[in-house]
């Protein structure tokens, strides 16, 4: 029983957390009430398909997911390093920084050549 | 549970992928099935790392999603560019070059 | 848990390090330099690179080693065919660099993202708009292409498999003519491509499974000690063949090499044809010899029976084209067929023979489809067989030097073509595949008539009233035509000097 302790703990702080949050926000935020905020997703687009476009979203949503998906993976391969970065030294460091390095010319490159602007 | 089990799982599940290149009609959905296929190899690395009790299966799967993640950015790409010119994704379509 | 630092000796593969950061040197130029000025930068850059890592290869080439643990392999085979790669890379770029041929610019789009037809294209082709993103792309698949042949293990396989796939998927659609065709030709190789990894990577996991290990090395020792689950080792060698064999473009998995080399750019189609055939081939070799040597008599019957369905159905569709990029697609099909032969005689003849016949293949073909980028008319290359009746009238030299190579890929004497054959053949009577053999000759009987219909079709026809002009070729096509044209022939007449290299060479490191 001694072993869930910690568990019940992290989750009784997590939903004391989430309680105080939601209490805190709706006693002090400021309460501006218009279209998009009452969207059901507030993410400036609607979540329901137009007659007249079909229900396609612009392109440029395609582009940010994309990117989104290579810069993200690359997670993988730093999540097993952080968890042993100690045990592996300079070796592993130097390997990470060239790894880091190599995904940064690529983000150079869509920050140049405009990948990263909205409009 | 018997880990023979999940390998039977992967090739349901690489069946399923392979099937559905083969009959489904929309890029999308065909690539997908691709996706599918991959991420039965990757369920069958895992399986084996498990039942070999070492880890290369394991780091095996992490190259496959990446270069899973690879594929679909360049995959879509292509299939966008595609449909933006055709106004259509399907590979029936996709007629020009024969003969 | 220790954790000991792999031992890489980068200086065995530093080749491959320097066409990788010459390519990430591209990138960089992409983003930082100013649009008119990144042409005159990303072709010498991405020269010198690859000319770096030729010399590189050169100092190097006594290496037989396994390294980056035990994941990469530099050692004869990888040698000779990571230098043929590159050489032809270098080949490919020239083609690919040229802007003299079309009055527009480049054989690539103005703007990729431009839908074919629209007011944005159009806009695009009249400002000039020409992209070079093409030469990282094709460096990044020269330096895939040249640890194809080097990795000793599946994961490095794949890996490398992929590197060199997606580059080529993306150049395939970039054609500045004929749009459509070319969207599709990538869509298709790329939609097949995945197809052909994931049975790849699914086949790389049986073999995981059968031998506990993904390197070659401990997949030759399992299959020796006979240690796992037979169902395992052969499905997992079923799986892996299909993935290379659709590489190699052989028959049942050729189906998208017509199109993709019909519809992709033609300096693209002619570097992919040489380069990503030798490296897919080189790769074949070293799993195949080494990794599952053991297990021959499971693979050599069903390589058999692909090799010669290959050589025959390549040859027999090759007869009823009427597109030229089409037939020399197909002849490059039943090319495989030949190389496969190569591969069955399992000996050491077998793979010199093979090493061989793909050095002497990548450049004959870079030179045939250089030939043809020359021969246009209004609206771009005029491929149609047609168009290339009484070409030797009009424009001799250009006709005889398409000649030399149809007659190279023929297997004519004194011709580099005939050397490679004779080699692959008579490697495979040496190992008691005289099935083999004969069908090799008959087929290659077959091939030669209609590369020799075409060399009538130039030389004993009247030309076209409105027929094709050929292209006063431009200086980086000229020099890639006669590189190729000169290997070509002195490979045929003195082929000695290259033979004892690849000999001498002819040895995996296991």
């Amino acid at each position: 029983m001694n072993l869930y302790v910690p568990i019940l703990t992290i989750g009784a702080i997590g939903f004391g957390f989430a309680a105080f949050s939601i209490v805190a926000a709706a006693v002090t935020g400021p309460k501006r009430y218009n279209r998009a905020k009452l969207d059901a997703y507030e993410c400036g687009i609607e979540p329901s398909p137009q007659a007249a476009g079909g229900g396609r979203f612009p392109i440029k949503y395609f582009l940010t997911a994309m990117l989104f998906i290579v810069f993200d993976i690359e997670i993988v391969f730093l999540y097993p390093w952080a968890v042993s970065f100690d045990q592996m030294g300079l070796f592993g460091l130097v390997e990470m920084l060239l790894f880091i390095g190599t995904v940064f010319v690529a983000y150079a490159y869509v920050w140049r050549r405009g990948g990263l602007e909205w409009d | 549970m018997s880990p023979n089990n999940y390998l039977v799982l992967s090739a349901l599940l690489f069946s399923i992928g392979a099937i559905g290149v083969v009959l489904r009609r929309n890029a999308i959905v065909v690539f997908m099935c691709v996706e599918l296929m991959l991420n039965a190899a990757n369920l069958a690395f895992v399986t084996f790392a498990r039942l070999l009790g070492n880890l290369d299966g394991q780091v095996v799967a992490f190259f496959t999603m990446v270069v899973a993640a690879c594929e679909v950015v360049v995959g879509l790409a292509i299939i966008v560019t595609i449909f933006r010119s055709r106004r259509s994704a399907s590979v029936d379509d996709a007629n020009l070059l024969k003969y | 848990m220790n954790f000991v630092a792999p031992v890489i000796n980068y200086s065995q593969v530093l080749p491959i390090l320097i066409v990788l950061g010459t390519a990430l040197l591209g990138v960089i130029v992409e983003a930082f330099v100013a649009r008119d000025r990144r042409y005159q930068i990303q072709v010498p850059l991405s020269i010198a690179g690859l000319v770096v890592a030729f010399v590189w290869i050169l100092k190097i080439h006594a290496t037989t080693a396994i390294t980056a643990e035990s994941a990469v392999a530099i050692d004869g085979p990888a040698l000779v065919l990571q230098g043929a790669i590159v050489i032809l890379g270098i080949a490919g770029l020239l083609l690919i660099a040229e802007r003299k041929l079309d009055s527009s610019g480049d054989a690539f789009v103005a703007q990729a993202a431009a839908i074919p037809g629209s007011e944005a294209e159009r806009t695009a082709t009249l400002a000039k708009l020409t992209q070079t993103e093409v030469f990282p792309l094709t460096l990044f698949a020269i330096a895939g292409m040249m640890l194809f042949p080097a990795a000793n293990d599946l994961v490095t396989m794949f890996v490398a498999l992929e590197v060199l796939s997606l580059p080529l998927y993306l150049m395939s659609g970039l054609a500045r003519r004929r749009r459509l065709l070319s969207q599709e030709a990538a869509l298709k190789y790329f939609l097949l491509g995945a197809f052909s990894s994931a049975f790849f990577l699914y086949g790389a996991a049986f073999l995981y499974g059968y031998s506990g290990s993904v390197g070659f090395r401990q997949i030759r020792e399992a299959i020796q000690t006979n240690a796992g689950n037979d169902v395992f080792l052969l499905t997992g060698i079923a799986l892996v063949s299909v993935g290379l064999l659709f590489k190699v473009s052989a028959v049942p998995f050729h189906s998208w090499t017509p199109d993709v080399y019909q519809g992709a750019p033609t300096p693209v189609t002619a570097f992919m044809a040489a380069c990503t055939k030798i490296a897919a081939f080189g790769a074949f070799a070293r799993l195949f010899y080494v990794g599952l040597s053991g297990a021959r008599w499971d693979w050599r019957p069903m390589l058999t029976v692909i090799a010669i369905a290959t050589m025959v159905l390549g040859a027999l569709w090759a007869l009823t084209q009427t597109d030229i990029k089409r037939m020399l697609a197909y002849s490059s099909v039943a090319h495989s067929g030949f190389i496969l032969t190569g591969i069955v005689a399992t000996n050491k003849a077998g793979l010199s023979g093979t090493l061989f016949y793909l050095v002497t293949y990548g450049f004959t073909t870079i030179g045939a489809f250089a030939i043809v980028t020359l021969v246009r008319n209004a609206s771009g290359e005029a491929t149609h067989i047609s168009g290339y009746a009484g070409l030797g009238k009009r424009s001799p030299w250009i006709a005889m030097l398409l000649s030399l190579f149809l007659l190279a890929l023929a297997g004519i004497p004194l011709t580099s073509g005939f050397v490679a054959k004779f080699a692959v053949f008579s490697a495979a009577y040496e190992s008691g595949s005289t099935v083999l053999v004969i069908f090799g000759v008959l087929t290659s009987a077959i091939a030669a008539f209609f590369y020799i219909r075409l060399i009538v079709l130039m030389f004993f026809q009247d030309p076209e009233e409105d027929g094709p002009t050929v292209a006063a070729a431009p200086l980086m096509t000229t020099a890639a035509i006669a590189l190729c044209a000169t290997v070509t022939l002195v490979l045929g007449i003195l082929p000695n000097s290259l033979v004892h290299v690849i000999d001498a060479a002819s040895r995996f490191v296991f």
